[in-house]
């Protein structure tokens, strides 16, 4: 990607700096003439404010697109910040204060308490010590605190995995064969039987043939001879085909998020009938 | 070897131009009001519907918000067209999500279902007793095993801090065990993890709604019949709009979608061409 | 030393081996230990935030402290999380701009819905620019292979928009010819290959874990001792 000229000295600078300004005073007065925020009260006036900023924040993301900016790398930070913060809000509202701080200070029973220190006197303390982790030299003591997760984790994903995937995927590959051999021959070569039986077969076979090329592919372990090349290369096709549906479905996903923008810039702020 | 200025300045403005033609394929539709009019809804959006609907009034259904702000775009609509189905069937539905970013974006869809409940059909619906925003809890697997076991003491309240346990809207729910139906609409791989850490483990059925970069791979859950149905990105929300017949932001963006695939297809193809012709004169080579 | 790394992998096989176990004993006490360790491992995750945090605000006190180029914009990110923080935890967010009431929104969450969410979302949305931009730089189809690849995007774009109906009704009287297309393509080749690949995946996750199980697999622990 071309660099962007960012050359204090340029003469493009003042232009830019006036066209800036220009911009801004039509956001201001373009925002404050269609929102009105002055002429309403209460939670309609916050939310008038609020679409304000969003408008404002939103053109500030996308002046990106000119080039990489001051008023841009502002906003991107402030935004990490809140981000930050609001995540650490909600754990601390909805996994902290729930679970640690309510049952053991706040117990209503003495018996309660003794539950939660009975049940949630170890967790604690295992989260204490995950903390240790940012250590340099007491990381080692964090270790006691993930090493149990990521064990229960990894047991717990055998069978999952094992079931749920590899075993699943397998018998839905061969269904529809088992299915054909059960059908039978009857009515053969009529519509029927192509319908049901001649054309889910083909269908299944060359999704066979497919996945196994595909696996086959990613198998580097052996040097691939002439067969395996002849294999290895309908595997390609396949991913091909694969990739080229993905392709089209990420362009249909980013040009969505584009849209929903553009809906809330154009319908929320500048109040378009929609 | 360094590019020179003349071709760098030559590609900044074929970009800038690029960007300024989405940007218009985007745009100009709406100003236009330009509408692509009736569909046909897709298949896995149909099976999604068809599930959802057959089922009987008061049945608890789980929807799992698991996604952030940056695919509001194409989620949202889903959940509030899937809410708009619960409360129109009077279905009581149980939202929750795992992504903390995501908490309040999952309170906003279920607020604007519940007016939408009270302007469309007049029905009121109230917290506690009609469905429950069950919030956010850290835990990831951990907590889909949990709630396996005892929803109750996964989430022991609920957003606006009232106690689940003698709530009303989850009478009869223990854990995911009661449920018939759990939909989960994600932008990351929660849906695989639904699929092999509960569904699978917990015997109820499971729908979902993804974003468009994730649904080609999803296919194989769908073919196994571990998904009885799913909404893929902004069309898979149009098409569940145009089958509760509630026209909402994912129909409303079919015009633009429709505008900017063109035109994107168009970008493609006549670069393309471009290329057949250079490399068929010999000034390209393969 | 034995305490820094044996009783750590000690703890990871014990677990794993539970982990695995505990599906195929149906007994009472093997429920109760799941739902012990899962309430644990939730508290646990909740601890796990801070390290997050502390890493990033690590980093931007060293790009101020130091005074690296760009150093003045960390700052905002502590004004950031020092606004959400402190209306997240004031009162519950209800000390600024309207009186606490059920259904009316708190200042933290006005903070949520008029700055993160767009912010968050405008980000995501300028890819949409430059997915287009790359599409008509990059996307040549130099070989069959790529030709595979670009018809089958153009097939997919095309077919799950409105206006094909309207096209395949044009052209073929039947609208839904190029959703079908699409749908074939997706149903068979496409099935084919995310099926290969979700196999290779799930092989890869059941040996990585085994790996980890019996400390074969050690990166997760880190470095040094």
């Amino acid at each position: 990607m071309a660099e962007p000229d960012t050359d204090v000295r340029s003469p493009a600078r003042p232009v830019e700096l006036g066209v800036l300004g220009v911009l801004l005073a039509v956001f201001f007065i373009a925002s404050f003439w269609i929102q009105k925020p002055f002429e309403l009260s209460g939670e309609s006036f916050v939310r008038s404010i609020g679409i304000i900023l969003a408008a404002g924040l939103t053109l500030v993301m996308y002046s990106f697109l000119y080039r990489d900016n001051p008023l841009f790398k502002a906003a991107e930070n402030f935004y990490v910040g809140v981000a930050l913060g609001y995540m650490a809000v909600q754990t601390w509202h909805m996994a902290l204060r729930p679970e640690v701080v309510e049952p053991l200070f706040l117990a209503p029973t003495h018996d309660a308490l003794f539950t939660a220190l009975l049940h949630r006197t170890v967790p604690i303390v295992l989260g204490i010590l995950l903390l240790t982790r940012i250590s340099k030299t007491r990381a080692w003591l964090s270790r006691y605190a993930y090493c149990p997760l990521v064990g229960w984790y990894a047991g717990v994903a055998i069978s999952s995995y094992t079931h749920s995937i590899v075993l699943k995927q397998l018998q839905a590959a061969i269904a529809p064969l088992q299915e054909a051999v059960t059908t039978g021959s009857a009515g053969l070569l009529t519509w029927a039987w192509f319908a049901g039986v001649f054309f889910p077969v083909v269908g299944s076979l060359a999704m066979i043939i497919g996945t196994v090329s595909v696996l086959f592919y990613f198998f580097f372990s052996l040097e691939h001879g002439p067969v395996g090349r002849g294999v290895s290369r309908v595997g390609i096709w396949f991913l091909m085909v694969s990739f080229g549906a993905s392709f089209g479905y990420t362009v249909m996903a980013r040009l969505s998020l584009l849209i929903g923008r553009v809906q809330f810039l154009l319908f929320d702020w500048l109040k378009l009938p929609q | 070897m360094p590019v020179p200025a003349a071709s760098l300045k030559r590609l900044a403005m074929i970009r800038h131009v690029i960007y300024l033609l989405v940007a218009a394929a985007v745009i100009v539709p709406f100003i236009a009001r330009l509408h692509v009019g009736d569909f046909q809804p897709g298949p896995h959006a149909t099976k999604l519907y068809k599930k959802l609907d057959s089922l009987p009034a008061g049945t608890r259904v789980l929807l799992s918000f698991d996604f952030d702000p940056g695919s509001d775009a194409e989620l949202t609509p889903m959940g509030l067209a899937l809410l708009r189905h619960c409360f129109k069937k009077d279905l009581v539905p149980l939202v929750m999500t795992n992504y903390p970013a995501g908490l309040d974006l999952a309170r906003k869809i279920m607020e604007d279902a519940v007016d939408d409940s009270q302007k469309l059909w007049g029905k009121k619906k109230v917290s506690g007793r009609d469905y429950v925003l069950l919030g956010f809890r850290p835990g990831q697997v951990n907590l889909v095993l949990k709630m396996g076991e005892n929803l109750k003491t996964a989430f022991e309240t609920d957003y606006y801090g009232k106690p689940t346990v003698d709530m009303r809207a989850l009478k009869g729910v223990r854990s995911l065990k009661d449920l018939k139906l759990v939909i989960g609409i994600s932008s990351s791989a929660w849906v695989e993890t639904w699929i092999i850490y509960g569904a699978d483990r917990f015997g109820f059925e499971y729908g979902a709604g993804a974003t468009a970069v994730m649904a080609p791979d999803l296919y194989p859950f769908l073919d196994t019949g571990q998904m009885v149905g799913l909404l893929g990105g902004l069309r898979g929300a149009a098409d569940y709009e145009a089958l509760i017949k509630q026209r909402g932001r994912g129909t409303l963006g079919m015009s633009a979608q429709s505008a900017a695939h063109l035109l994107v297809i168009v970008l493609v193809l006549a670069a393309n061409v471009r290329f057949v012709f250079r490399r068929l004169s010999g000034r390209e080579k393969g | 030393m034995w305490y820094k790394r044996t009783i750590p992998l000690l703890l990871v096989l014990a677990f794993g081996l539970a982990g695995f176990g505990h599906d195929y004993v149906p007994h009472p006490a093997s429920n109760a230990f799941r739902e012990e360790v899962t309430t644990g491992f939730v508290i646990i995750g909740g601890f796990a935030l801070f390290i997050g945090a502390y890493s990033l605000f690590h980093m931007h006190i060293s790009r101020i402290r130091r005074k690296q180029p760009g150093w003045a914009y960390s700052i905002f990110v502590f004004l950031g999380a020092a606004l959400m923080v402190c209306l997240g935890l004031w009162n519950d967010g209800d000390w600024m701009f309207v009186d606490p009431q059920p259904g009316v929104v708190t200042s933290f969450q006005w903070c949520y819905d008029y700055i993160l969410v767009p912010c968050n979302a405008t980000i995501f949305s300028i890819l949409a620019f430059f997915i287009a931009s790359a599409a008509f730089r990059t996307f040549r189809a130099r070989n069959f292979s790529a030709l595979l690849l670009l018809a089958a995007a153009v097939v997919v774009m095309f077919g799950r928009v409105p206006v094909s109906e309207r096209v395949g009704q044009f052209l073929f009287d039947s609208p839904n010819a190029f959703a079908h297309v699409s749908e074939i393509l997706l149903n068979y080749p496409n099935l084919a290959a995310k099926r290969a690949i979700l196999l290779g995946v799930s092989l890869g996750v059941i040996s990585q874990s085994l790996r980890i199980i019996f400390g074969i697999e050690r990166t997760y622990m880190g470095g040094g001792d």
